[in-house]
Protein backbone atom coordinates (compact mmCIF):
# COMPACT_ATOMS: atom_id res chain seq x y z
CA UNK A 1 0.00 0.00 0.00
CA UNK A 2 1.09 3.54 -0.68
CA UNK A 3 2.72 5.54 2.12
CA UNK A 4 0.21 6.67 4.71
CA UNK A 5 0.68 10.35 3.90
CA UNK A 6 -2.08 12.50 5.27
CA UNK A 7 -3.31 9.87 7.76
CA UNK A 8 -4.98 11.35 10.80
CA UNK A 9 -2.64 11.50 13.80
CA UNK A 10 -4.79 9.20 15.92
CA UNK A 11 -4.58 6.51 13.29
CA UNK A 12 -0.78 6.73 13.24
CA UNK A 13 -0.71 6.19 16.99
CA UNK A 14 -3.06 3.21 16.63
CA UNK A 15 -0.86 1.64 14.00
CA UNK A 16 2.10 1.72 16.44
CA UNK A 17 0.08 0.08 19.24
CA UNK A 18 -1.22 -3.30 18.13
CA UNK A 19 -1.81 -4.79 21.59
CA UNK A 20 -5.42 -5.42 22.56
CA UNK A 21 -5.41 -3.60 25.88
CA UNK A 22 -7.98 -4.44 28.53
CA UNK A 23 -10.54 -2.03 29.78
CA UNK A 24 -13.48 -2.12 32.20
CA UNK A 25 -16.51 -3.90 30.82
CA UNK A 26 -19.85 -2.09 30.58
CA UNK A 27 -22.73 -4.54 29.96
CA UNK A 28 -25.03 -1.60 29.16
CA UNK A 29 -22.85 -0.86 26.11
CA UNK A 30 -23.80 -4.23 24.59
CA UNK A 31 -27.50 -3.50 25.12
CA UNK A 32 -27.31 0.04 23.75
CA UNK A 33 -25.48 -1.08 20.60
CA UNK A 34 -28.11 -3.78 20.05
CA UNK A 35 -30.91 -1.23 20.49
CA UNK A 36 -29.49 1.33 18.06
CA UNK A 37 -28.29 -1.17 15.47
CA UNK A 38 -31.38 -3.42 15.64
CA UNK A 39 -29.13 -6.41 15.14
CA UNK A 40 -27.83 -9.27 17.30
CA UNK A 41 -24.04 -9.11 17.92
CA UNK A 42 -24.41 -11.41 20.98
CA UNK A 43 -24.97 -14.27 18.48
CA UNK A 44 -21.41 -13.88 17.15
CA UNK A 45 -19.20 -16.98 17.38
CA UNK A 46 -16.09 -15.19 16.08
CA UNK A 47 -15.72 -17.14 12.82
CA UNK A 48 -14.12 -14.16 11.07
CA UNK A 49 -16.19 -14.30 7.89
CA UNK A 50 -16.81 -10.57 8.39
CA UNK A 51 -13.13 -9.58 8.53
CA UNK A 52 -12.27 -11.83 5.58
CA UNK A 53 -15.02 -10.11 3.52
CA UNK A 54 -13.92 -6.61 4.50
CA UNK A 55 -12.29 -4.33 1.89
CA UNK A 56 -10.70 -2.23 4.64
CA UNK A 57 -9.11 -5.14 6.52
CA UNK A 58 -6.25 -5.93 4.08
CA UNK A 59 -5.05 -2.32 4.08
CA UNK A 60 -5.34 -1.33 7.74
CA UNK A 61 -5.54 -2.62 11.33
CA UNK A 62 -9.38 -2.37 11.19
CA UNK A 63 -10.93 -5.69 12.19
CA UNK A 64 -14.71 -5.83 12.21
CA UNK A 65 -14.61 -9.14 14.13
CA UNK A 66 -12.70 -7.39 16.92
CA UNK A 67 -15.30 -4.61 17.11
CA UNK A 68 -18.15 -7.14 17.35
CA UNK A 69 -16.23 -8.91 20.15
CA UNK A 70 -15.83 -5.60 21.97
CA UNK A 71 -19.60 -5.10 21.77
CA UNK A 72 -20.23 -8.54 23.26
CA UNK A 73 -17.68 -7.96 26.05
CA UNK A 74 -18.91 -4.43 26.74
CA UNK A 75 -15.50 -2.89 26.02
CA UNK A 76 -16.97 0.53 25.42
CA UNK A 77 -13.93 2.79 25.74
CA UNK A 78 -11.77 0.52 23.66
CA UNK A 79 -14.35 0.44 20.86
CA UNK A 80 -15.35 4.09 20.80
CA UNK A 81 -11.84 5.58 21.03
CA UNK A 82 -10.34 3.34 18.34
CA UNK A 83 -9.75 5.41 15.17
CA UNK A 84 -10.32 2.26 13.09
CA UNK A 85 -14.03 2.67 13.87
CA UNK A 86 -14.16 5.16 10.99
CA UNK A 87 -12.55 2.90 8.34
CA UNK A 88 -15.74 0.93 7.55
CA UNK A 89 -16.93 1.83 4.04
CA UNK A 90 -20.36 0.37 4.91
CA UNK A 91 -20.20 -1.98 1.91
CA UNK A 92 -22.30 -4.54 3.83
CA UNK A 93 -20.30 -7.53 2.52
CA UNK A 94 -19.89 -8.78 6.11
CA UNK A 95 -23.62 -8.37 6.71
CA UNK A 96 -24.39 -10.29 3.53
CA UNK A 97 -22.16 -13.20 4.49
CA UNK A 98 -22.52 -13.47 8.30
CA UNK A 99 -23.56 -17.07 9.08
CA UNK A 100 -25.18 -15.88 12.34
CA UNK A 101 -27.42 -13.38 10.55
CA UNK A 102 -25.83 -10.41 12.35
CA UNK A 103 -25.42 -7.07 10.61
CA UNK A 104 -21.89 -6.13 11.75
CA UNK A 105 -22.05 -2.98 9.57
CA UNK A 106 -24.98 -1.73 11.61
CA UNK A 107 -23.13 -2.33 14.88
CA UNK A 108 -20.40 -0.05 13.51
CA UNK A 109 -23.00 2.62 12.73
CA UNK A 110 -24.38 2.30 16.27
CA UNK A 111 -20.88 2.62 17.78
CA UNK A 112 -20.23 5.70 15.64
CA UNK A 113 -23.48 7.23 16.96
CA UNK A 114 -22.28 6.55 20.52
CA UNK A 115 -18.82 7.96 19.78
CA UNK A 116 -20.43 11.17 18.50
CA UNK A 117 -22.20 11.54 21.87
CA UNK A 118 -18.68 11.84 23.34
CA UNK A 119 -17.65 14.36 20.66
CA UNK A 120 -15.54 11.71 18.91
CA UNK A 121 -16.20 12.27 15.23
CA UNK A 122 -14.09 13.01 12.13
CA UNK A 123 -14.47 16.62 11.07
CA UNK A 124 -15.45 15.74 7.47
CA UNK A 125 -18.69 14.16 8.75
CA UNK A 126 -19.60 17.42 10.49
CA UNK A 127 -18.78 19.53 7.43
CA UNK A 128 -21.43 17.56 5.52
CA UNK A 129 -23.94 18.55 8.23
CA UNK A 130 -22.97 22.21 7.84
CA UNK A 131 -23.34 22.03 4.03
CA UNK A 132 -26.79 20.44 4.22
CA UNK A 133 -27.92 22.91 6.88
CA UNK A 134 -26.94 25.78 4.60
CA UNK A 135 -28.17 24.56 1.19
CA UNK A 136 -29.98 21.26 1.64
CA UNK A 137 -27.20 19.54 -0.32
CA UNK A 138 -24.11 17.71 0.94
CA UNK A 139 -22.47 18.40 -2.42
CA UNK A 140 -23.86 21.80 -3.54
CA UNK A 141 -24.05 23.26 -7.06
CA UNK A 142 -21.35 25.59 -8.47
CA UNK A 143 -20.98 28.06 -11.36
CA UNK A 144 -19.22 25.69 -13.79
CA UNK A 145 -21.96 23.14 -13.23
CA UNK A 146 -24.74 25.74 -13.55
CA UNK A 147 -23.44 26.74 -16.99
CA UNK A 148 -23.21 23.07 -18.03
CA UNK A 149 -26.76 22.39 -16.85
CA UNK A 150 -28.14 25.26 -18.92
CA UNK A 151 -26.36 23.92 -22.02
CA UNK A 152 -28.04 20.57 -21.42
CA UNK A 153 -31.45 22.22 -21.38
CA UNK A 154 -31.76 21.72 -17.62
CA UNK A 155 -32.50 24.50 -15.14
CA UNK A 156 -29.32 26.20 -13.82
CA UNK A 157 -30.19 24.92 -10.36
CA UNK A 158 -31.87 21.52 -9.95
CA UNK A 159 -35.52 21.53 -8.76
CA UNK A 160 -34.37 20.66 -5.25
CA UNK A 161 -33.78 22.98 -2.29
CA UNK A 162 -31.43 24.80 -4.68
CA UNK A 163 -34.33 26.03 -6.84
CA UNK A 164 -36.80 26.17 -3.95
CA UNK A 165 -34.79 27.54 -0.98
CA UNK A 166 -38.05 28.04 0.95
CA UNK A 167 -37.77 24.33 1.82
CA UNK A 168 -34.45 24.81 3.65
CA UNK A 169 -36.15 26.19 6.77
CA UNK A 170 -37.88 22.83 7.36
CA UNK A 171 -34.57 21.00 7.04
CA UNK A 172 -32.95 23.37 9.53
CA UNK A 173 -35.80 22.78 11.99
CA UNK A 174 -35.28 19.01 11.78
CA UNK A 175 -31.51 19.32 12.28
CA UNK A 176 -32.00 21.82 15.12
CA UNK A 177 -34.46 19.48 16.85
CA UNK A 178 -31.48 17.19 17.44
CA UNK A 179 -29.11 20.14 18.16
CA UNK A 180 -26.90 18.71 15.43
CA UNK A 181 -25.78 21.97 13.81
CA UNK A 182 -25.00 23.49 17.20
CA UNK A 183 -22.84 20.51 18.17
CA UNK A 184 -21.16 20.36 14.75
CA UNK A 185 -20.20 24.04 14.94
CA UNK A 186 -18.88 23.64 18.48
CA UNK A 187 -16.80 20.52 17.76
CA UNK A 188 -15.34 22.00 14.57
CA UNK A 189 -14.46 25.21 16.43
CA UNK A 190 -12.74 23.26 19.20
CA UNK A 191 -10.80 21.22 16.64
CA UNK A 192 -9.85 24.02 14.29
CA UNK A 193 -9.86 27.01 16.65
CA UNK B 1 -43.75 6.39 -27.29
CA UNK B 2 -46.12 7.62 -24.60
CA UNK B 3 -44.75 7.37 -21.11
CA UNK B 4 -46.98 5.07 -19.08
CA UNK B 5 -45.07 4.90 -15.82
CA UNK B 6 -44.58 8.12 -13.87
CA UNK B 7 -42.13 8.57 -11.01
CA UNK B 8 -40.97 11.49 -8.87
CA UNK B 9 -37.31 11.85 -9.86
CA UNK B 10 -35.27 12.07 -6.67
CA UNK B 11 -31.96 13.65 -7.80
CA UNK B 12 -29.67 13.54 -4.77
CA UNK B 13 -26.51 15.71 -4.86
CA UNK B 14 -23.73 14.38 -7.06
CA UNK B 15 -25.77 13.68 -10.21
CA UNK B 16 -27.34 17.17 -10.53
CA UNK B 17 -24.38 19.08 -9.06
CA UNK B 18 -21.35 17.26 -10.53
CA UNK B 19 -22.54 14.99 -13.39
CA UNK B 20 -25.64 16.78 -14.76
CA UNK B 21 -25.41 14.63 -17.89
CA UNK B 22 -26.63 11.74 -15.75
CA UNK B 23 -29.78 13.70 -14.87
CA UNK B 24 -30.37 14.83 -18.48
CA UNK B 25 -29.75 11.33 -19.85
CA UNK B 26 -31.95 9.63 -17.25
CA UNK B 27 -34.92 11.85 -18.18
CA UNK B 28 -34.49 11.51 -21.96
CA UNK B 29 -33.61 7.83 -22.17
CA UNK B 30 -36.34 6.77 -19.73
CA UNK B 31 -38.99 8.63 -21.73
CA UNK B 32 -38.11 6.50 -24.77
CA UNK B 33 -38.72 3.41 -22.63
CA UNK B 34 -42.10 4.52 -21.32
CA UNK B 35 -40.91 5.97 -18.00
CA UNK B 36 -41.75 9.57 -17.15
CA UNK B 37 -39.51 11.20 -14.52
CA UNK B 38 -41.09 14.32 -13.01
CA UNK B 39 -39.36 16.77 -10.62
CA UNK B 40 -39.56 16.20 -6.86
CA UNK B 41 -39.68 19.83 -5.79
CA UNK B 42 -37.80 20.82 -2.66
CA UNK B 43 -35.96 17.53 -2.17
CA UNK B 44 -32.64 17.71 -0.31
CA UNK B 45 -29.60 15.48 0.18
CA UNK B 46 -30.90 11.97 0.98
CA UNK B 47 -29.04 12.57 3.55
CA UNK B 48 -25.61 11.02 2.92
CA UNK B 49 -25.91 7.63 4.70
CA UNK B 50 -22.24 7.48 5.69
CA UNK B 51 -22.02 10.95 7.21
CA UNK B 52 -25.51 11.41 8.71
CA UNK B 53 -26.09 7.77 9.61
CA UNK B 54 -22.78 7.67 11.49
CA UNK B 55 -23.55 10.79 13.51
CA UNK B 56 -27.13 10.16 14.56
CA UNK B 57 -29.44 7.61 12.95
CA UNK B 58 -32.51 9.44 14.25
CA UNK B 59 -31.64 12.58 12.25
CA UNK B 60 -30.87 10.35 9.28
CA UNK B 61 -34.36 8.78 9.48
CA UNK B 62 -36.12 12.15 9.88
CA UNK B 63 -34.25 13.83 7.02
CA UNK B 64 -34.89 10.94 4.63
CA UNK B 65 -38.54 10.85 5.75
CA UNK B 66 -38.94 14.51 4.78
CA UNK B 67 -37.92 13.62 1.20
CA UNK B 68 -40.32 10.66 1.25
CA UNK B 69 -43.22 12.88 2.42
CA UNK B 70 -42.66 15.23 -0.55
CA UNK B 71 -43.32 12.27 -2.86
CA UNK B 72 -46.23 11.06 -0.71
CA UNK B 73 -47.80 14.50 -1.18
CA UNK B 74 -47.51 14.00 -4.96
CA UNK B 75 -48.98 10.47 -4.56
CA UNK B 76 -46.10 9.28 -6.75
CA UNK B 77 -43.48 6.57 -6.29
CA UNK B 78 -39.83 7.67 -6.31
CA UNK B 79 -37.19 6.74 -8.90
CA UNK B 80 -33.54 7.60 -8.31
CA UNK B 81 -30.16 7.06 -9.98
CA UNK B 82 -27.74 6.71 -7.05
CA UNK B 83 -26.99 3.70 -4.81
CA UNK B 84 -26.23 5.96 -1.84
CA UNK B 85 -29.60 7.69 -2.21
CA UNK B 86 -31.23 4.24 -2.50
CA UNK B 87 -29.66 3.26 0.82
CA UNK B 88 -31.19 6.32 2.51
CA UNK B 89 -34.51 6.74 0.73
CA UNK B 90 -35.47 3.11 0.10
CA UNK B 91 -34.14 1.76 3.37
CA UNK B 92 -35.66 4.44 5.59
CA UNK B 93 -39.00 3.99 3.80
CA UNK B 94 -38.75 0.25 4.43
CA UNK B 95 -37.73 0.70 8.09
CA UNK B 96 -40.49 3.22 8.81
CA UNK B 97 -43.13 1.05 7.16
CA UNK B 98 -42.17 -1.93 9.34
CA UNK B 99 -41.27 -0.34 12.69
CA UNK B 100 -43.99 1.63 14.47
CA UNK B 101 -41.58 2.99 17.09
CA UNK B 102 -39.30 4.49 14.43
CA UNK B 103 -42.26 5.90 12.52
CA UNK B 104 -43.72 7.53 15.66
CA UNK B 105 -40.34 9.04 16.51
CA UNK B 106 -39.94 10.48 13.02
CA UNK B 107 -43.48 11.85 12.93
CA UNK B 108 -42.97 13.64 16.24
CA UNK B 109 -40.17 15.63 14.60
CA UNK B 110 -41.92 16.07 11.25
CA UNK B 111 -44.88 17.60 13.11
CA UNK B 112 -42.65 20.63 13.73
CA UNK B 113 -42.51 21.20 9.97
CA UNK B 114 -46.21 20.33 9.36
CA UNK B 115 -45.46 16.99 7.77
CA UNK B 116 -46.50 13.41 8.46
CA UNK B 117 -44.91 10.26 7.12
CA UNK B 118 -47.66 7.82 6.09
CA UNK B 119 -45.83 5.07 4.22
CA UNK B 120 -47.91 5.32 1.06
CA UNK B 121 -45.27 5.23 -1.67
CA UNK B 122 -42.52 2.93 -2.95
CA UNK B 123 -38.93 3.73 -3.91
CA UNK B 124 -37.08 2.31 -6.92
CA UNK B 125 -33.63 2.63 -8.45
CA UNK B 126 -33.98 3.55 -12.13
CA UNK B 127 -31.72 0.59 -12.99
CA UNK B 128 -34.23 -1.85 -11.50
CA UNK B 129 -37.07 -0.20 -13.46
CA UNK B 130 -35.03 -0.41 -16.67
CA UNK B 131 -34.32 -4.09 -16.03
CA UNK B 132 -37.93 -4.95 -15.12
CA UNK B 133 -39.82 -6.25 -18.20
CA UNK B 134 -43.08 -5.11 -16.59
CA UNK B 135 -41.78 -1.52 -16.77
CA UNK B 136 -39.07 -1.40 -19.50
CA UNK B 137 -36.90 -4.54 -19.72
CA UNK B 138 -33.80 -5.64 -21.60
CA UNK B 139 -35.69 -6.27 -24.88
CA UNK B 140 -37.18 -2.80 -24.86
CA UNK B 141 -33.74 -1.31 -24.14
CA UNK B 142 -32.31 -3.24 -27.09
CA UNK B 143 -35.10 -1.97 -29.38
CA UNK B 144 -34.45 1.64 -28.32
CA UNK B 145 -30.81 1.55 -29.48
CA UNK B 146 -30.07 3.56 -32.63
CA UNK B 147 -26.30 3.80 -32.18
CA UNK B 148 -25.11 0.37 -30.98
CA UNK B 149 -21.89 0.40 -28.97
CA UNK B 150 -20.55 -2.45 -31.12
CA UNK B 151 -16.89 -3.36 -30.75
CA UNK B 152 -16.48 -1.97 -27.23
CA UNK B 153 -15.67 -3.94 -24.08
CA UNK B 154 -17.43 -2.62 -20.99
CA UNK B 155 -17.17 -3.77 -17.36
CA UNK B 156 -19.79 -3.15 -14.69
CA UNK B 157 -19.35 -1.76 -11.18
CA UNK B 158 -22.57 -2.60 -9.29
CA UNK B 159 -21.68 -0.69 -6.13
CA UNK B 160 -22.90 -1.72 -2.70
CA UNK B 161 -26.00 0.05 -1.49
CA UNK B 162 -28.54 -0.92 -4.13
CA UNK B 163 -28.27 -4.67 -3.61
CA UNK B 164 -26.60 -5.06 -0.21
CA UNK B 165 -27.51 -6.17 2.40
CA UNK B 166 -29.64 -8.62 0.42
CA UNK B 167 -31.51 -9.92 3.47
CA UNK B 168 -33.36 -6.58 3.65
CA UNK B 169 -33.95 -6.12 -0.06
CA UNK B 170 -37.25 -6.89 -1.81
CA UNK B 171 -36.61 -6.94 -5.56
CA UNK B 172 -39.20 -8.26 -8.01
CA UNK B 173 -36.49 -10.24 -9.80
CA UNK B 174 -34.41 -12.97 -8.16
CA UNK B 175 -31.43 -12.03 -10.35
CA UNK B 176 -31.10 -8.81 -8.38
CA UNK B 177 -30.78 -10.69 -5.09
CA UNK B 178 -27.51 -12.27 -6.22
CA UNK B 179 -24.87 -10.15 -4.48
CA UNK B 180 -21.88 -12.45 -5.11
CA UNK B 181 -21.93 -12.65 -8.92
CA UNK B 182 -24.84 -10.76 -10.45
CA UNK B 183 -25.10 -10.44 -14.24
CA UNK B 184 -28.29 -8.42 -14.76
CA UNK B 185 -26.34 -5.23 -15.46
CA UNK B 186 -24.18 -7.14 -17.96
CA UNK B 187 -27.43 -8.10 -19.74
CA UNK B 188 -28.31 -4.41 -19.96
CA UNK B 189 -24.82 -3.58 -21.28
CA UNK B 190 -25.09 -6.31 -23.94
CA UNK B 191 -28.47 -4.86 -24.97
CA UNK B 192 -26.59 -1.71 -26.05
CA UNK B 193 -24.41 -3.75 -28.44
CA UNK B 194 -21.29 -3.69 -26.26
CA UNK B 195 -19.45 -6.73 -24.95
CA UNK B 196 -19.81 -7.03 -21.15
CA UNK B 197 -16.55 -8.07 -19.51
CA UNK B 198 -16.07 -9.96 -16.23
CA UNK B 199 -13.12 -9.19 -13.94
CA UNK B 200 -11.57 -10.37 -10.70
CA UNK B 201 -13.29 -9.31 -7.43
CA UNK B 202 -16.11 -7.55 -9.30
CA UNK B 203 -18.21 -6.96 -6.20
CA UNK B 204 -15.49 -5.05 -4.31
CA UNK B 205 -16.66 -1.69 -2.98
CA UNK B 206 -15.44 1.52 -4.74
CA UNK B 207 -13.88 2.67 -1.47
CA UNK B 208 -15.75 5.96 -1.10
CA UNK B 209 -18.57 5.04 1.28
CA UNK B 210 -19.09 5.28 5.02
CA UNK B 211 -17.38 8.68 5.16
CA UNK B 212 -14.02 6.99 4.45
CA UNK B 213 -13.31 9.15 1.39
CA UNK B 214 -13.34 12.23 3.61
CA UNK B 215 -11.75 10.58 6.67
CA UNK B 216 -8.80 8.86 5.03
CA UNK B 217 -8.52 9.52 1.29
CA UNK B 218 -5.41 7.33 0.84
CA UNK B 219 -7.12 4.32 2.38
CA UNK B 220 -10.22 4.99 0.29
CA UNK B 221 -8.26 5.33 -2.99
CA UNK B 222 -6.24 2.20 -2.25
CA UNK B 223 -9.49 0.21 -2.55
CA UNK B 224 -10.35 2.02 -5.81
CA UNK B 225 -6.85 1.32 -7.08
CA UNK B 226 -7.29 -2.41 -6.46
CA UNK B 227 -10.42 -2.35 -8.62
CA UNK B 228 -8.67 -0.36 -11.35
CA UNK B 229 -5.76 -2.84 -11.38
CA UNK B 230 -8.17 -5.75 -11.83
CA UNK B 231 -10.01 -3.85 -14.57
CA UNK B 232 -6.75 -3.07 -16.36
CA UNK B 233 -5.95 -6.80 -16.46
CA UNK B 234 -8.99 -7.57 -18.65
CA UNK B 235 -8.55 -4.64 -21.07
CA UNK B 236 -11.77 -2.63 -21.32
CA UNK B 237 -12.88 0.54 -23.10
CA UNK B 238 -15.09 1.85 -20.29
CA UNK B 239 -16.44 1.11 -16.82
CA UNK B 240 -20.14 1.62 -16.19
CA UNK B 241 -21.85 2.26 -12.85
CA UNK B 242 -25.27 3.08 -11.43
CA UNK B 243 -24.10 5.39 -8.65
CA UNK B 244 -22.73 8.93 -9.13
CA UNK B 245 -20.72 8.67 -5.89
CA UNK B 246 -18.98 5.50 -7.15
CA UNK B 247 -18.56 7.33 -10.46
CA UNK B 248 -16.89 10.27 -8.71
CA UNK B 249 -14.59 7.87 -6.86
CA UNK B 250 -13.53 6.09 -10.08
CA UNK B 251 -13.44 9.19 -12.30
CA UNK B 252 -11.98 12.01 -10.17
CA UNK B 253 -10.34 9.29 -8.08
CA UNK B 254 -8.11 8.32 -11.01
CA UNK B 255 -6.64 11.84 -10.96
CA UNK B 256 -6.04 11.58 -7.20
CA UNK B 257 -4.53 8.09 -7.62
CA UNK B 258 -2.14 9.49 -10.21
CA UNK B 259 -1.10 12.25 -7.78
CA UNK B 260 -0.75 10.00 -4.73
CA UNK B 261 0.33 6.62 -6.13
CA UNK B 262 1.69 7.56 -9.56
CA UNK B 263 -0.56 5.02 -11.33
CA UNK B 264 -2.21 6.07 -14.60
CA UNK B 265 -5.25 4.26 -16.02
CA UNK B 266 -7.17 6.77 -18.20
CA UNK B 267 -10.27 4.58 -17.94
CA UNK B 268 -13.50 6.32 -19.01
CA UNK B 269 -16.23 5.91 -16.38
CA UNK B 270 -19.87 6.34 -17.42
CA UNK B 271 -23.15 6.01 -15.54
CA UNK B 272 -25.45 3.49 -17.24
CA UNK B 273 -27.84 6.35 -18.11
CA UNK B 274 -25.02 8.13 -19.97
CA UNK B 275 -24.16 4.91 -21.79
CA UNK B 276 -27.81 4.36 -22.70
CA UNK B 277 -27.95 7.98 -23.90
CA UNK B 278 -25.04 7.41 -26.29
CA UNK B 279 -26.65 4.20 -27.56
CA UNK B 280 -29.95 6.02 -28.12
CA UNK B 281 -28.12 8.64 -30.20
CA UNK B 282 -27.50 11.44 -27.68
CA UNK B 283 -24.31 13.40 -28.38
CA UNK B 284 -21.41 13.76 -25.89
CA UNK B 285 -22.43 17.44 -25.63
CA UNK B 286 -25.98 16.47 -24.63
CA UNK B 287 -24.42 14.36 -21.88
CA UNK B 288 -21.85 16.95 -20.71
CA UNK B 289 -19.16 14.28 -20.88
CA UNK B 290 -16.55 17.06 -20.87
CA UNK B 291 -17.25 17.46 -17.13
CA UNK B 292 -15.77 14.02 -16.47
CA UNK B 293 -12.33 14.07 -14.85
CA UNK B 294 -11.07 11.32 -17.18
CA UNK B 295 -11.58 11.96 -20.88
CA UNK B 296 -14.19 9.74 -22.55
CA UNK B 297 -12.66 10.48 -26.00
CA UNK B 298 -10.95 7.11 -26.64
CA UNK B 299 -14.26 5.38 -25.92
CA UNK B 300 -16.29 7.89 -27.95
CA UNK B 301 -14.03 7.40 -30.97
CA UNK B 302 -15.05 3.75 -31.02
CA UNK B 303 -18.79 4.35 -30.77
CA UNK B 304 -19.46 7.56 -32.73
Amino acid sequence: MAKAKGYPEALETKLRDRALHADDSNPQFTKTVEEISRTIPHMCFQCGTCTSSCPSAPRSSYRIRKFVRRVVLGLENEALTDPDLWLCTTCYSCTDRCPRDIAPTDTIMAMRNLAFKRDIIPINFLKTVQAIYKSGHGVPNNDVNRAARVKLGLTADPPTTHMYPEYIKGIQKIIDHYKLKENADRIIKEAEG
Amino acid sequence: MDAKHTYAFYLGCIAPNRYPGVEAAAIKTSKKLGIDLVPLKGASCCPAPGAFGSIDLNVFYAMAARNLVLAEQMKTDIALVCNGCYKSIWEVNHKLKHNDDLRDGVNEVLKEVDMEYKGTINVYHLAELLYDPMIAGVEKIRESVTNPLTGTRIAVHYGCHLIKPKKDREFAHQEMLNTEGPTWMEEMVAALGAEPVEYRYKMLCCGAGGGVRGYDIVHSLDITNEKLLNLKDVGIDALTDICPFCQLQFDRGQIEIQEKFGAVYNLPVLHYSELLGLAQGMSPQELALDLHGISCEPFLQKVL
